[in-house]
């Protein structure tokens, strides 16, 4: 039997992990030799610069600047989709006439392209007849212009707008089939016992929803992290690169100006947080399992 | 207190009816502004305002995208990268989580571990070796390389839903067909598989989606418009009619159509795999 395991073993896990080694192990660690040389994508020599690259990410303004935008568009587009999914979920578990379309117009954006949805959304903060300007302008009675993803105090978050309400039906599904195992039981005895809704919300759904929550959270950071499509249809990481974040920065580095070497670093970096948040969270994870079970 | 009616936290049904509409009106609207501008002619949104209902149905935009040869070749292109894409994505990932869920070994945990971990890192990180990597090849300009990547790329995701699938499909069945002489590429072929339908639907509606919605890698690794997928024919395009909105609505939900129509297809066992063996219950 363990002569049989072993010869099927190799059989089926060749294929995969040879196509996951070529393609994406090897490249990663490619990328952390890139960025330790001055290669500028296309000639065939190129010199190692030590720890150059990563020098002049440490005065280089724009990398500065990603990085914050980075933390704000991971901060609001986990939290934002991830709040809007539950609170829709808690109210779409009340069984009311047409929670099916309900669900089904939540959901809808998250099947529409980042690119298509980047579009939409475009169009909805185009200054002079885009709808958010239309609305605005009838609530105040005056015409009102004002030109949402072309104003750098604005753009970031118009774009982080735009993509929560692409994520927030994905989130909200999770959120449904976790509260579909929770026992009615329960909360109709807590309800005799006195406790108010917001208690019954706070102190026994919620904790019960803990395994969706981590499953929504994760992809969210996922989802988050690889913001870039959205980004570049919307703004470009413009204007003045105020919604510039590491991914757009790498990427114009690397593919706009032909800093391979640089782009790398930069990548490199970015690969660091994104291993440093993600291992943050599991180890918090544990913690949480421990105390839930 | 009888609240068989409404919900177990929700005291007032009326009143979360009301919020529920409220909301989806909001959520509708974007979509909804897309829908109405393809039905209109550009003289039309340029003099009234975009989100007016029209006074008359207007195809021209429909029929204007999907008579414009450029479309065409853009639909070709992304269905030649997506449907061997996904098929080999789930493919692969069949047959790593099956031995990571039938035939664990010493180290599979870590191995398991490595691989699922490829879901959690940026694009962006693997980005500029790939593109030397395919350059040395002479690939780039072609849609092979938005392929071979999608397949890689689609390991991690499809492996660890296979294996968790997997899991819940008792071990004895595999042992016995194992005593009565089956090989182990009969019995994941011929009693596995035909188990694992709704789990191989979710993997196909995801990736499906995933892949024709890409805009990353086609905008990488092809140059010539000949060889652009639709996501970047649509910012092409945009160029092309830079005015013209209606066109544009009537390309976005064009391009929205296929993901769309997997959705629907799929949308039983979508949301009931998508929660399998994360949410339990």
């Amino acid at each position: 039997m363990e002569r049989h395991n072993r010869y099927w073993r190799t059989v089926l896990l060749a294929p995969p992990l040879l196509m996951f080694s070529v393609f994406v192990i090897w490249p990663l660690f490619s990328s952390f030799y890139y960025s330790f040389t001055d290669w500028n994508g296309f000639s065939s020599d190129y010199r190692f610069v030590g720890f150059a690259n990563f020098m002049k990410i440490t005065t280089d303004r724009l990398f500065l600047q990603a990085a914050i935008n980075t933390s704000i568009w991971m901060v609001a587009a986990i939290i934002l989709p991830t709040a809007l999914g539950l609170a829709l979920a808690l109210l779409l578990d009340v069984k009311i006439p047409g929670a099916r379309i309900f669900k089904s117009v939540f959901y809808l954006p998250i099947c529409l392209s980042a690119v298509i949805v980047g579009q939409i959304w475009t169009w909805i903060y185009q200054p002079d007849w885009g709808l958010l300007n239309t609305l605005v302008s009838a609530v105040i009675n005056e015409k009102f212009n004002y030109a949402w993803l072309a104003r750098p105090g604005s753009a970031l978050w118009s774009v982080i707008v735009a993509w929560s309400w692409q994520q927030t039906g994905l989130s909200m599904v999770i959120y449904l089939a976790g509260l579909t195992a929770i026992d009615d039981d329960m909360l109709k005895a807590s309800a005799l016992d006195g406790a108010t809704p917001w208690q019954r919300i706070r102190f026994i759904v919620l904790p019960l929803l803990t395994p969706s929550t981590v499953v929504v959270i994760a992809l969210a950071v996922i989802n988050s992290l690889k913001g870039f499509d959205i980004l570049y249809i919307m703004t470009g990481g413009g204007p003045f690169n105020s919604s510039d974040t590491l991914a757009m920065h790498m990427y114009n580095e690397s593919f706009k100006k032909y800093l391979m070497g640089y782009g790398s670093a930069i990548a490199v970096v970015l690969f660091l947080i994104a291993m440093a948040i993600i291992g943050l969270y599991f180890r918090q994870l544990r913690k949480v399992e421990r105390i839930y079970g | 207190m009888d609240d068989r009616n409404c919900g177990p936290y929700n005291p007032w049904p009326v009143a979360v009816f009301l919020i529920l509409c409220l909301l989806a009106v909001l959520f509708l609207l974007p979509t909804v502004g897309v829908l109405l501008s393809s039905i209109k002619t550009t003289r039309d949104i340029a003099l009234g305002d975009l989100w007016a209902i029209p006074s008359s149905l207007h195809m021209g935009n429909f029929t204007e995208v999907l008579g414009n040869p450029a479309v065409h070749v853009y639909f070709l292109n992304t269905l030649l990268v997506t449907l061997p894409a996904t098929i080999l994505s789930i493919a692969l990932g069949v047959l790593a989580g099956y031995v990571f869920a039938r035939m664990p070994f010493r180290g599979s945990n870590v191995l398991f571990l490595i691989v699922v971990a490829g879901m959690f890192f940026p694009p962006q990180v693997i980005l500029v070796p790939l593109f030397r990597m395919f350059n040395a090849l002479g690939l780039i300009d072609t849609l092979w390389p938005i392929i071979i990547v999608h397949s890689a790329l689609g390991i991690p995701i499809c492996t660890l839903l296979m294996r968790n699938f997997f899991a819940t499909i008792p071990g004895a069945m595999r042992e016995s067909a194992i005593v009565e002489g089956a090989s182990e590429w009969q019995v994941l072929t011929m009693v596995v598989l035909p188990l694992s339908l709704p789990a191989l639907a979710v993997l196909a509606t995801l990736q499906f989606t995933w892949i024709w919605n890409d805009f990353l890698w086609p905008l990488i690794f092809t140059q010539s418009d000949d060889k652009r997928t639709i996501m970047i024919g649509i910012v092409n395009l945009k160029g092309q009619y830079s005015v013209a909105w209606g066109v544009q609505g009537a390309l976005s939900l064009v391009a929205s159509l296929p993901t769309l129509l997997v959705f629907l297809f799929f949308q039983r066992y979508f949301i009931k795999g998508l929660t399998m063996g994360a949410v339990k219950g």
